[in-house]
């Protein structure tokens, strides 16, 4: 008993010191931006020896999300929204597939390997660079067409102006209603495609809001006093182009290790079991490497969210049609000098990554304490 | 069912060849195992009659087709592999019904197989596990219910019970063994167990550094080893192989081994005095005490134990004579100190005898 607890002594100390620091430097500062983001702290004066902070509660949040001013912020987030899921989408398949091609052992199989996985090693500012200019109006992308003969494009990659599938945020209410009802239902269904038990739960639970809303949508406050449409801004295409780029051979490579630590035995077994090697990916190597699927959805959504250097690069901190809140949160702070804003931003940012890594988190845990 | 049919089949890794052009028919129903050491070949032509390897030269036939250029999935033939190569994410009733369902059945029909299966395999309570939560034994049944669900042509198994305990395997052997009674389904089966190899088959193949040394059923390749690697390798313990020559010796003629030995021959030969042979005799066909009486005194020698031990209801005497070193595996218990002179029997009718160049059994 008495070296169980020497020992916890011993542990306790020597951990004490990355706890602190831990502790300090990482939630205390979580903590004071917390605050900060509670208080009016920011215009005149903000700068001074001792400026003037008064507690404002929850102030800086609603108008980020109600005020009249804030409608910039407002497209920033869908922007940064739609940005996650197409380099979700476009990172995690342009990845997988490579990595099924390379794991098919071609020719120089290494050789490609690394050509895939280069971009991941340059910076932020350097692949924005390069894309800049590939993607100039009448440069790089655009002129491939001529190549063959044909016209050169003519698509404003960076700086159209058009934005598509808009919505009104007066009703993010019902919207974000239908939005949880659509995906209870769509995880209902596919829990019954598993033939789980819990299927029924999700389903009614999807359906019951979705009619609800529908019932009542009309009923809910609105947002704001009066129209305002946010929808994917094309202009992002170029900066959704340049990450993908940027980030499909780390998916690839990540793909690839798991696909190469299946056994040669499992396959085999599968194309004995009649399956193709379409069928061999979907049903076996595919769930098999989830984590890794899992993985790579929660490390490119939070680069998403925190992108910063490579919009900066690509067009500027100003340019509306791109914005991202992680821009508009430095802007706020540094060039508006509106500290509590910009600490309202950055907690709402905290807020979004947690709510991809706390789920990724839980079931971890979950399933070291199922194998313990 | 089918039959399997090899004809000069060859394997080669670039310039390293490791299958030497084999022979080897095996008939519908059959089951037949294929033993030999370690890196000799066995599971690479396991892999090319599934199709999992493709051969270099020769020609491959299951049933009437020539499977030279048929992907695995055509060939009808299941395999069980000695890791059981389960899928880890699937649960048992998947696992099994995954074949199945690439095969396009309907729901019900895939159910009704696998439950089937199942049953036979008494799986039915573990259906909804995952593998991670089964016992090797009701892993390596799975397996076995994957392969069985399919009805395949041909049974293709690679050291299958290698992972299991001692106890278990020999229960499983027996079940495994019952199967293909029931079934009677082609059945190529992967071993190094001898003990697997003898109880299992209708026919041994016993394969040595790519080369089929000898196909037969088990008493044959047990009493008449083709090759003098055939007489070690198979038994345990192995052979004892002499040297010497053909001579006469008091009028018999026989083998004068290089240590003095002379065994002489039970029967007329026409092997000529002076040939240069290679003497074998199995362990078992040396006996003790009473039964050396049921040998002619040219039969029995004097030899000095250097060790003894006693194995279940058999014993093991490691003996001297004349400064060659030999095994004998006796019936009952016998306990002897170490240095003791004894007389032991030896069954000369059945003394192999084989040509020291080329190691082959010589016909005499
Ligand atoms: N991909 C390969 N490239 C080169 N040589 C190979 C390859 N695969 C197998 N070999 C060689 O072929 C020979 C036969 O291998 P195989 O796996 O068939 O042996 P085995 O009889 O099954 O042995 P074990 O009893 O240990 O399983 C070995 O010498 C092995 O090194
Ligand atoms: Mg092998």
């Amino acid at each position: 008993m008495r070296t169980v607890s020497k020992d916890r002594i011993l542990a306790g100390v020597t951990l004490l010191p990355s706890i602190l620091l831990v502790g300090i430097f990482v939630y205390g500062f979580i903590g004071n931006t917390f605050w900060t983001s509670l208080t009016d702290w920011g215009g005149v004066g903000a700068l001074s020896e001792n400026p003037e902070k008064n507690y404002v509660g929850f102030y800086n949040y609603k108008d980020l999300f109600v005020g009249f001013l804030s409608s910039g912020f407002r497209q920033d987030l869908v922007n940064a929204i739609f940005y996650s899921v197409f380099l979700l989408i476009g990172a995690i398949g342009v990845g997988l597939f490579i990595a099924i091609l390379l794991d098919n052992k071609p020719k120089a199989e290494g050789f490609f390997r690394t050509v895939f996985l280069y971009p991941m090693s340059l910076s932020f500012i350097v692949t924005g660079t390069i894309w800049r200019w590939l993607l100039a109006p009448s440069g790089g992308v655009n002129v491939l067409p001529t190549y063959v003969g044909a016209e050169p494009f003519n698509f404003r990659w960076l700086s159209s102006t058009q934005s598509i599938l808009q919505f009104d945020w007066q009703n993010i209410l019902s919207f974000a209603f239908n939005v949880i009802s659509i995906v209870l239902i769509v995880i209902g269904l596919w829990l019954l495609g598993k033939r789980s038990k819990h299927a029924a739960k999700w389903l009614v639970a999807g359906i019951v809001i979705g009619i609800l809303v529908y019932l009542f949508g009309d009923m809910l406050p609105k947002a704001l006093i009066m129209e305002e449409k946010h929808g994917f801004n094309l202009a992002t295409t170029g900066i959704i182009l340049a990450t993908i780029w940027q980030y499909s051979g780390y998916t690839m490579a990540l793909y690839l290790a798991g696909f190469t630590g299946i056994s040669q035995d499992l396959r085999d077994a599968a194309m004995l079991d009649g399956a193709s090697t379409f069928n061999y990916y979907r049903h076996i190597a595919i769930p098999l490497i989830q984590p890794i699927t899992i993985s790579a959805i929660i490390i490119l959504s939070h680069i998403s969210l925190k992108m910063f250097d490579l919009i900066f690069a690509m067009t500027g901190p100003d340019n509306g049609q791109t914005g991202h809140p992680a821009l508009n949160m430095y802007l706020t702070t540094f060039r508006a000098n509106d500290f509590a804003r910009g600490a309202a931003i950055a907690m709402l940012l905290f807020f979004l990554a947690a709510l991809f890594i706390i789920p990724y988190l839980i079931s971890s845990y979950r399933n070291k304490d199922e194998r313990a | 069912m089918a039959r399997v049919e090899l004809e000069k089949v060859f394997k080669r890794y670039g310039s390293f060849e490791t299958v030497h052009g084999i022979d080897l028919a095996i008939k519908d129903n059959e089951f037949v195992v294929l033993v030999g050491p370690s890196g000799c070949g066995k599971s690479t032509i396991l892999r090319m009659i599934a199709g999992l390897e493709e051969i270099s030269d020769g020609t491959m036939r299951i049933g009437d087709r020539v499977v030279n250029d048929i992907d695995p999935k055509s060939r009808n033939v299941a395999m069980v592999f000695q890791n059981y190569a389960l899928y880890p994410h699937k649960n048992v009733f998947d696992n099994m019904g995954f074949s199945l369902k690439m095969a396009g059945l309907s729901r019900n029909e895939i159910k009704e197989k696998v439950e089937q299966a199942a049953k036979v395999l008494e799986l039915t309570p573990y259906l909804d596990r995952k593998p991670a939560a089964l016992s090797g034994g009701q892993r390596q049944r799975v397996a076995m219910g994957r392969a069985i669900v399919r009805d395949p042509d041909v049974f293709l198994f690679d050291e299958p019970l290698s992972n299991l305990d001692a106890q278990l395997r020999t229960q499983m052997r027996m079940e495994l063994k019952k199967l293909h009674i029931k079934m009677k389904t082609t059945t190529i089966y992967v071993t190094h167990d001898q003990v697997e190899a003898m109880t299992l088959a209708d026919r041994i193949v016993v394969i040595k550094d790519g080369t089929i040394h000898q196909v037969g059923t088990p008493i044959e390749v047990f009493e008449k080893p083709k090759t003098v690697f055939v007489a070690k390798f198979i038994g345990n313990p192995p052979t004892n192989i002499m040297a010497g020559q053909v001579a006469e010796q008091g009028g018999a003629k026989g083998i004068l081994c290089e240590n003095g030995m002379f065994l002489p021959f039970p029967h007329e030969t026409a092997l000529e005095i002076g040939r240069k042979v290679l003497a074998g005799i199995r362990p078992d066909a040396i006996a003790a005490e009473e039964a050396v009486n049921k040998f002619s005194p040219a039969w029995q020698y004097d030899v000095q134990v250097l060790f003894s031990e006693i194995v279940g209801g058999q014993s093991l005497l490691e003996f001297d004579i004349n400064g060659t070193s030999m095994v004998a595996e006796l019936d009952g218990r016998h306990k002897v100190d170490p240095g003791t002179t004894l007389k032991l029997g030896f069954d000369l009718d059945r003394l192999f005898v084989f040509d020291p160049e080329t190691n082959l059994a010589l016909d005499w």
